[in-house]
């Protein structure tokens, strides 16, 4: 599940907002049973109510939009940039628990299946979608982090068509970091050990907290349809270190391992051998490094960064056990940019990320020669008084065919020329009534799916079939 | 999933009780109440006011050179959650642990700093606003700002230094003095800028800004 309102769905300072944070699993799958309305209900109950706040904001005392750019999570401020950087660590250690829920519904544009079936279930219904506990804040002046779990209300169905729920864990990330600044140097170093790639990252143009925030998670078309590695959103093992010189030069290394045994708190949910999380693994240590530079002046600031990645993914028996030997290689390298403007009542954002993906399968389980794929998403945004909202993403996915990734033959999912090329814009309105809700209406609007616009499958589905309408309501506490 | 807690029940363990640290306990750990004026300066003021206040961004104030006795009564007031306008709320209501001795040392602190900059671009007065500065608008009511604020705009006291300041801040302030009842202490700045035009607002502000140091 891609729960990218995370991390920062609980750093917020709005006081009205209490209860969930007791939410028990229990509960959760209760809600599984309620519609929407029953959700926004119960959230307004908890929303009325006046105790707690997530976790940060309870440590900082500070509004969302001092992390948050024009309160439009998770897209971090500078400020918010320099407070995960020096580990989350600012201000009174207290209550560290938070919670989020999300409810929505998904409306594809063409739902049949071809064959009599339909292909996004739950299509126009709305449905209590998922939720999320977290543990975060300080420990120490120089200690701090998150962890957070999520339980997924419609995660699959049984032989008998009922919905079953999956508990995991979700984003993690725990760092130590010391500053070290006077009139002429500015220094910030630290070690993290996270478990996605680039969930550590501070710029929204990474993937982990990239563009769409929120996304359908049962609709058949929830965007491009394969990614590259380093955008899969993996529970893996990370250990990295890196600098922050003068508020101009970042620079991260880091080392991903598969998330077991020591650190299979890493990866809660998924196992070796379950049929549906089937552990990922690596094979021996995949280097990450990431390099930016940052400016900032008047009410703007821009970045520009760089990140490559090295993963070889051990492929899997019938059944999910991990074959030692041959693996397949992703070879990731990516440019990436940011722009801000932030002065209330105005917040402009724009994020822009590329990456080229070399893949090499020595499996040959899944692709059937050398293979490259690159990923292009630029999104702007515009907040006015942190209540309203409108955004605009453009994504553009190509790659070179191959027939075993890419088949044809296979309706509404095949691709007759065997790419996975797709080009797709997403505006998005949104409006956040008080700052820990979101309410938000998107639209994925395909024009060009699978390497056509036209009968991509060698079926007659086209691109704009698979348009997406996605209302949500999100909600922390 | 319980299950797999368990198995990695000891790093997760070590984890959870790091990150929930000691909730609930009042033991002033972690808490900053401890660290010096100074190293309250390095590790939080200086993230949006600049080691020296002097601050990149006009979201945030310049603090390099301002007037002790100003600085103290608005740490106190942001302390007492008296100051209320949207940015002090959102950004400096959380910092109603810091003691007396802090907000001293913060204010000797950003008080001795070399006097705010007019930034790069923004040297060039305006005549209007100098008139107002200067002169006031007595038709009008407007109060000339040199009167308390100094000929140079330095600052005395209570009256806090504007030379050099970022004029979109100058310019909110003005708006919430006059709009508001905000900001505590405000009486005298809400008779002057009563009858002061948006426009006039921005005039004045530019002028002050220019009145900064030059680099």
């Amino acid at each position: 599940m891609h729960c990218d309102l995370t991390g920062s769905a609980f750093d917020r300072g709005d006081e009205r907002c209490t209860g969930l944070t007791k939410i028990k699993v229990g509960f959760l799958q209760a809600l599984s049973k309620l519609y929407l309305p029953g959700s926004i209900l119960l959230c307004l109950v908890f929303s009325q109510s006046a105790q707690a706040v997530p976790s940060f904001a309870r440590q900082t005392g500070q509004s969302c939009v001092a992390c948050h750019a024009g309160g439009q999570f998770p897209e971090l401020t500078p400020y918010g940039r320099l407070f995960k950087l020096t580990g989350y660590t600012n201000g009174v250690r207290g209550n560290p628990l938070a919670a989020m829920i999300v409810g929505d519904m998904t409306k594809t544009a063409n739902n049949d299946d071809g064959a009599g079936g339909t292909l996004s279930p739950k299509d126009e219904k709305f449905i209590a979608d998922f939720a999320s506990v977290f543990v975060a804040g300080k420990v120490t002046e120089n200690v701090g982090g998150f962890a957070q779990f999520t339980y997924n209300v419609h995660d699959r169905q049984d032989a008998q068509g009922n919905w079953l729920g999956f508990a995991h864990s979700d984003n993690f990330d725990l760092r130590y970091a010391d500053r070290r600044v006077d009139a002429n140097t500015d220094f910030i170093w630290g070690v993290t050990l996270h478990n996605n790639p680039t969930v550590q990252d501070v710029w929204n143009s990474s993937p982990a907290w990239g563009y769409p925030y929120l996304a359908t998670t049962l609709g058949a078309f929830s965007g491009a349809p394969v990614s590259t590695f380093l955008e899969s959103q993996q529970q893996l093992a990370g250990v990295g270190a890196y600098v922050y010189l003068n508020n101009s030069f970042y620079a991260e290394l880091t080392s991903y391992q598969t998330a077991k045994n020591f650190w299979q708190f890493l990866s809660l949910g998924s196992r070796t051998g379950d049929p549906d999380h089937p552990l990922t693994y690596l094979s021996g240590s995949n280097p990450y490094v990431r390099l930016a530079y940052t400016h900032e002046w008047d009410a703007h600031n821009v970045m520009l960064g760089a990140f490559a990645m090295n993963a070889k993914v051990l492929p899997l028996d019938s059944n999910n056990f991990p074959i030692f030997g041959p693996s397949t290689q992703y070879r990731d390298v990516g440019v990436d940019a940011q722009y801000q403007y932030l002065l209330y009542p105005h917040t402009f954002t724009a994020q822009m990320r590329y990456i080229h993906e070399r893949i090499n399968d020595d499996t040959q389980n899944l692709y059937a020669g050398p293979a490259t794929l690159g990923s292009f998403k630029l999104k702007g945004s515009y907040v006015y008084r942190a209540q309203y909202g409108a955004s605009l993403a453009y994504t553009n996915v190509n790659g070179s065919a191959d027939a075993l990734a890419y088949p044809s033959g296979t309706p509404n999912f095949g691709s007759e020329s065997n790419v996975p090329n797709t080009q797709m814009w997403t505006p998005e309105i949104f409006w956040m009534p008080i700052q820990n809700v979101r309410i938000g209406l998107q639209y994925n609007y395909f024009t060009r799916f699978n390497g056509a616009s036209t009968n991509y499958d060698g079926n007659g589905r086209n691109a704009k079939d698979n348009n997406t309408t996605f209302l949500y309501l999100w909600a922390a506490f | 999933m319980i299950e797999y807690f368990r198995k990695s029940g000891f790093i997760f363990s070590i984890a959870a009780l790091a990150l929930s640290g000691c909730a609930g306990v009042d033991d002033h750990a972690g808490d900053e109440s401890t660290l010096t004026g100074v190293a309250l300066v390095q590790k939080v003021c200086s993230m949006c006011h600049g080691i020296t206040g002097e601050s990149v961004s006009p979201l945030f104030p310049k603090l390099a050179g301002q007037q002790k006795e100003y600085l103290v009564s608005q740490l106190t007031d942001f302390k007492g959650h008296a100051r209320s306008d949207p940015s002090g709320v959102q950004h400096m209501w959380g910092f109603t642990h810091l003691t007396p001795t802090q907000i001293n040392e913060l204010a000797d602190y950003f008080s001795s700093q070399q006097p705010m900059h007019a930034a790069a671009g923004k040297t060039a007065p305006n005549a209007r606003g100098g008139l107002i500065f200067r002169s006031g608008l007595p038709e009008q009511g407007v109060t000339q700002c040199s009167a308390c604020h100094g000929a140079g705009g330095e600052g005395n006291g209570q009256f806090p230094r504007l030379a050099g300041q970022h004029a979109d801040y100058v310019v909110r302030q003005l708006k919430v003095f006059k709009l508001t009842g905000q900001r505590p202490r405000g009486a005298i700045m809400e008779g002057v800028t009563h009858n002061l035009s948006e426009a006039d607002m921005v005039a004045v502000a530019s002028y002050v800004e220019s009145l900064g140091n030059s680099r």
